[in-house]
């Protein structure tokens, strides 16, 4: 799952276009709600199930893809 | 001019106060010997006040906040900071147990809630909300319960857990009270999922300054011998000139009335003629909210380095949230709500009081006992009948949501189950008081205003 990848899953539940690599969900109006829903589009699309404190962990998509990587590889 | 004004809460106040403005004579009966409906203040110490019933607001909130600052009344933040807790256990589990959590998210798996709050979202979009009936494939949303939606489409075992919890804590509904439509609309009505469910940039942002109940008493205060208390309407009869409102004191003679009280008590009052179809079914629920106030000395949890809030699976206690008065006593909120409050509610105050003191002792470890207890028992309130709001059932939307609003001859319709905007909400009650003002100002001009 690359981080263009979750670009798109984070422009689409947080609703704005204004998103890139480095982005911060957090930052950019996400909370603990809208985050489930990023875990629960990468399980559906890549079946990986991680955890919130993934997310807080790795909030951008870039971090995030790693994260992905690290736990698929 | 003169319009009568039924129910002397937010919808009623906020109508009677903006035909006054118009220079229109009006009169507001109000049943109980108080004003402010659904807002309720109650003193649990000396110049602390806790809110009993409506609390919360956000910036969306917009002609709230409008009137707040009108009547100079101040927004307190509802900032938390702190670990939450959690008591979340699967129905067969033998001991509760409880666990600190930074922040508020649950310690159940992300990726199930995911999974919930996309379908909750997927079905909230497709809602009409300012016409919910005319939502496609409303027939099938409006047919089957909450309940049974998540029989249907919950298959992990958090999820299914968590569901009722966010019901409950979103609109005081037992999943089996409302409709998939009632439930997708009160969630859109509300902002979405996020947003209602947001304490920080959300719906739940801030609390009014010494008790959301002062603002209906600004409202009535400058009404003055205009608002009428201890008068429960019985009878709305019209003829050719005018209507007659029958209350247990007499009779009062306008050109207009407006109805200001949730749909389940409109239906209680006698119309002539008769109104061509009820405004709530047996069906409709009351909103199933009781709430709990425990007061200690001070926020003595902040002290443990907790913000107050918790989830509970098992209840009564279902959440807590630090409502506590800025500089003042400690306030612990605790919401009892859907089936739990249809339990909770039919227990001697004693045992109400022994159930939450130690539900919050086994949350918050080391609370000493409360040095005061109040409960709240919105399902029994003779003159609201549930909080938040009335809870549509199946069947409800399609059969009685067109006519909400349509104004009966000289008969008028506000409350916040009439504001398809914020439903449920203070917000929502303040817009139905504005349309029905101008509605009844613009239908029955002819004695002219004094603008």
């Amino acid at each position: 799952m690359s981080a263009d990848d979750i670009v798109e899953i984070f422009r689409r539940v947080l609703e704005t276009d204004d998103i890139t690599a480095d982005s911060d969900f957090f930052l950019l109006g996400g909370d603990s709600l809208l985050g489930t829903r990023v875990l629960s589009a990468v399980a559906r699309t890549r079946g990986v199930e991680l955890s919130f404190e993934d997310l807080l962990d790795a909030p951008t998509p870039d971090a995030l893809a790693k994260k992905i990587a690290g736990v698929t590889r | 001019m003169k319009v009568l004004v039924v129910g002397a809460g937010l919808a009623g106040l906020t109508a009677a106060t903006d035909l006054a403005a118009r220079g229109v004579d009006v009169q507001v009966l109000e049943a109980r010997d108080r004003v402010g409906g659904r807002m309720h203040g109650i003193e649990v110490a000396q110049d602390d006040w806790a809110d009993a019933g409506a609390a919360y607001l956000g910036e969306r909130h917009t002609e709230l906040l409008a009137l707040m600052a009108e009547t100079d009344l101040k927004a307190v933040p509802t900032a938390m900071e702190g670990a939450s807790r959690f008591a979340l256990t699967a129905p067969d589990a033998t001991a509760p147990d409880a666990r600190s959590v930074p922040g508020r998210f649950p310690p159940l798996s992300g990726v199930a809630l995911g999974e919930l709050f996309d379908l909750l979202d997927e079905v909230t979009r497709t809602v009409r909300v300012d016409a919910p009936w005319l939502t496609p494939d409303a027939e099938r949303l409006d047919s089957i319960t909450a309940a049974e939606w998540a029989e249907e489409n919950l298959r992990h075992p958090d999820a299914r857990l968590f569901f009722p919890l966010f019901l409950g804590e979103m609109m005081a509904a037992a999943p089996a009270d409302v409709s998939v439509l009632h439930m997708a609309f009160y969630l859109r009505s509300g902002g979405g999922l996020r947003y209602l469910n947001a304490f920080a940039g959300g719906a739940q942002e801030s609390r009014i300054d010494g008790g959301a109940h002062r603002l209906c008493e600004v409202l009535a205060a400058r009404l003055g011998d205009r608002v009428r208390l201890g008068e429960p309407v019985l009878a709305v009869e019209q003829d050719g000139d005018g209507v007659t409102v029958r209350t247990a004191g007499g009779a009062h003679r306008g050109d207009a009335v407006i109805v200001a009280v949730p749909p389940v008590l409109a239906d209680r009052i006698g119309f002539r003629p008769a109104l061509p179809e009820p405004r709530s079914s047996d069906r409709t629920a009351p909103g199933c909210a009781v709430k709990v106030h425990l007061i200690h000395p001070s926020p003595l949890w902040r002290e443990m380095g907790l913000s107050g809030w918790s989830v509970s699976s098992d209840g009564p206690l279902l959440s807590t949230v630090d409502d506590s008065p800025p500089g003042g006593v400690g306030v612990l909120t605790g919401f009892v709500t859907g089936e739990e409050a249809k339990r909770y509610a039919a227990l001697p105050l004693a045992e109400q009081r022994a159930a939450a003191v130690a539900q919050a002792a086994l949350l918050f470890p080391g609370l000493p006992e409360p040095i005061g207890f109040h409960v709240t028992n919105w399902l029994d309130e003779p003159y609201s009948r549930g909080c938040y709001a009335a809870l549509f059932g199946p069947g409800d939307w399609i059969a009685q949501g067109p006519g909400l609003t349509r104004p009966h001859g000289r008969v008028h319709w506000a409350g916040t189950e009439t504001s398809t905007e914020f439903f449920g909400l203070m917000e929502g009650a303040i817009r139905s008081g504005r349309r029905a003002a101008a509605e009844a100002a613009h239908d029955h001009p002819t004695s002219g205003s004094a603008l």
